[in-house]
């Protein structure tokens, strides 16, 4: 059974959450500071972690990357918040996706389905795929630079991989959301943050990408 | 009458002031030149009939003179002309009566009483001076002297000074174009700040930096602006406060909407209906609530990035379940606009849920471009919009007569209010016609991309 973790202050938010989700199936636990959180995860690791932006003590942002240093767990934001700065930072700050309060459970459960397709395969005899420096083994689940492992989360993975698959060509953020999101449509600033956080862990110089290159208008591509 | 304005009024306060002073020195001038010319023109004028009138004198002293060949012996040049009375009688050089005619008779009178005069005359060929001189023995001496060559001058100086004086006029108009331009300056950079203002540049600030005159303008200008962008920054904060205030409960509702709409089988009949109304309403202050503070946002300047307006619109269709052919895009016409895609996307989502609210379903979904405009039309087959309501509709809770008529409100009345503020913040129009055929016809049109 699939778990989720609420990091949530608001006391009836948190225990509305859980009750829904525990009736959705599943195993729900809810943390009222991001201290209790995180303190939580270590000692009973959950599948997913929804986290609000605005806690007392350590914040959201942190948090996210308190959890980031960990594992790469996937974390949804689930926040009142819905300025594109207080989105971008939340992505940057490492969560995989964002939803802004309030979220009916059917598109919460959808997102937590869609990220629980995006784990990763660890095959052994895989297919290697070369960009220069960079090795992707997308079977294997492992990325490479110069023969050193590159920490990606999960989405970053699907990201990269989906971008590999379809070597020099040019995918739009909309087909990119549907193929590593699973959204029909949706927030194409998703795309771009984690463009950005791919590109500042596999390029020499994220300001001037080689590998991972905008094309204006059109979208992203992966090139050698 | 449209008053005039301030630069054309000073123009004309400059044209008109350089014109009175430019006319009176002219007056002035022509009048003092005349008076020195005349008064030297009569002193020579003067001295010469003295002298003819001596050789006269001399000539007529001898016993029964020929005063004709006394006459004619005066070294008298064209411009002169002399005559004789003796006796009551007229001589003169030649048969020219008009001359006797030109002398007045208050003249001969004086003259008559053994007086010198001069007087100014019309003649028949122009201005003269009109001598008599009193030779004695009941004759007396005139000459004619005619003016003809210092009316030219006159006539040359008059019409030089007119020209001077238009000159200065004009002269004047330009200076005060000039100057009122050039005062007026401050003015033209002030409309700018405000119109940048207006345009949501809250960082326009006027330069108090500039001409020490223009401190108080520019600070209590720059002041107001303060004020406003205060006043702004405070109605954000506001509205991403209540913005909070109010998802945080909601997101309370519809999380516990939720477990009661799962467990809906366990509940009684009253119970279930109950939850289900809770269920419904829940979801439909969600939609408000979203609504509202897209609207309280909405006047934010869009960010604007290329979108394929095509793909766009077939994905918006297929989300709500419509065919991908109902979107039909002017041939040759470039789908990639330049527009805010969150928003855009919400000006067809809305259309095209408020065609299926009240128009049946929308019938078709056109992109394209028209004397260079780019538009986007969404077509449905309803009753359409009587012309009374097309304005009202893109107001905020408005919504469709035979909607409310009939108690099926479901929509938030936001619509297309947001749909009016998303095209408005792209600079550009909306507005519903009748389709031909029957039903409305919503055009949304944009300005072209400034590249």
């Amino acid at each position: 059974m699939a778990s989720v973790l609420v990091i949530e202050d608001d006391d009836r938010i948190r225990s509305s959450l859980v009750l829904a989700l525990e009736d959705e199936g599943y195993t729900a636990y809810g943390a009222a500071t991001a201290e209790d959180g995180l303190a939580h995860q270590q000692a009973q690791p959950a599948d997913t972690v929804l986290v609000d932006l605005m806690l007392p003590g350590l914040d959201g942002y942190e948090c996210i990357r308190e959890l980031r240093r960990h594992d790469d767990v996937p974390v949804v934001v689930v926040s009142a918040r819905s300025d594109t700065h207080d989105i971008v930072a939340g992505l940057e700050a490492g969560a995989d996706d964002y939803l802004v309060k309030p979220v009916a459970i059917k598109e919460l459960t959808a997102r937590l389905r869609a990220l629980r397709r995006r784990t990763r395969p660890t095959g052994q005899a895989a297919p290697t795929l070369s960009f220069g420096d960079l090795q992707i083994r997308p079977l294997a689940g492992e990325v490479t630079r110069n023969g050193a492992r590159i920490a990606l989360t999960r989405t970053e993975f699907r990201l990269l991989c989906e971008l590999a698959q379809h070597a020099g060509l040019v995918l739009s953020r909309q087909q990119l959301l549907e193929r590593v999101w699973e959204y029909e449509y949706g927030d194409e600033r998703l795309v771009d943050v984690h463009v950005g956080r791919l590109r500042a862990k596999i390029e020499d110089e994220p300001g001037n990408p080689r590998h991972l290159v905008t094309v204006r208008g059109l979208g992203y591509k992966l090139q050698r | 009458m449209r008053r005039a304005g301030l630069r054309t009024r000073v123009t004309a306060g400059f044209a008109a002031g350089a014109l009175a002073i430019s006319a009176a020195v002219a007056l002035l001038s022509y009048d003092l030149t005349r008076r020195t010319l005349l008064a030297g023109r009569e002193r020579s004028a003067t001295r010469a009939a003295f002298f003819d009138a001596n050789v006269a004198r001399a000539g007529l002293a001898a016993d029964n003179p020929d005063v004709v060949e006394v006459l004619r012996n005066l070294d008298i040049g064209s411009t002169r002309r002399a005559v004789v009375r003796r006796n009551g009688q007229w001589y003169a050089r030649n048969a020219d009566a008009g001359v006797t005619a030109a002398i007045p008779a208050a003249l001969q009178q004086r003259v008559g009483n053994n007086q010198f005069a001069v007087q100014r005359v019309h003649t028949d060929t122009g201005m003269a001076l009109a001598i008599g001189i009193p030779l004695g023995d009941g004759t007396q001496f005139y000459v004619l002297d005619s003016l003809d060559e210092l009316d030219q001058t006159m006539r040359v100086l008059s019409l030089v000074l007119t020209l001077v004086a238009a000159g200065t006029t004009a002269a004047g108009a330009a200076l005060g174009a000039y100057a009122s331009r050039r005062v007026l300056r401050p003015l033209t950079t002030v409309a700018e700040a405000a119109r940048d203002i207006s345009a949501g540049d809250l960082n326009a600030r006027l330069d108090t930096a500039g001409d020490p005159d223009l401190k108080q303008l520019t600070t209590s200008f720059n002041d107001m602006v303060d004020q406003l962008a205060n006043r702004i920054e405070r109605d954000r904060r506001f509205a991403a406060d209540v913005s909070h205030e109010l998802r945080s409960p909601l997101q309370t509702l519809a999380a516990a909407a939720s477990v009661l709409h799962h467990r809906r089988d366990q509940l009684d009949d009253r119970t279930a209906r109950a939850a289900d109304l809770v269920t419904d309403e829940v979801g439909r202050f969600q939609a408000l609530v979203t609504d509202l503070l897209e609207l309280a946002r909405a006047d934010q300047p869009p960010e604007r990035s290329p979108v394929d307006v095509a793909e766009l619109a077939r994905r918006v269709c297929h989300s709500r379940h419509l065919p991908d052919d109902l979107v039909t895009i002017t041939p040759d016409h470039q789908t990639t606009w330049l527009v805010d895609p969150r928003r855009f996307e919400q000006v067809l989502a809305n259309l095209l849920d408020n065609a299926a609210r009240y128009g049946g379903a929308p019938v078709a979904v056109r992109l394209g471009s028209a004397s260079g405009l780019r538009y986007l039309e969404v077509d449905d087959e309803g009753p359409g919009v009587p012309p009374q309501d097309r304005q009202a509709i893109f107001d905020r809770f408005v919504r469709g007569r035979t909607a409310s008529a009939r108690g099926e409100a479901d929509g938030t009345g936001l619509g297309l209010a947001l749909v009016a503020q998303h095209v408005n913040a792209h600079g550009g129009r909306v507005f519903v016609t009748d389709r031909p055929g029957g039903g409305a016809r919503f055009r949304v049109e944009l300005p072209p991309d400034t590249p």
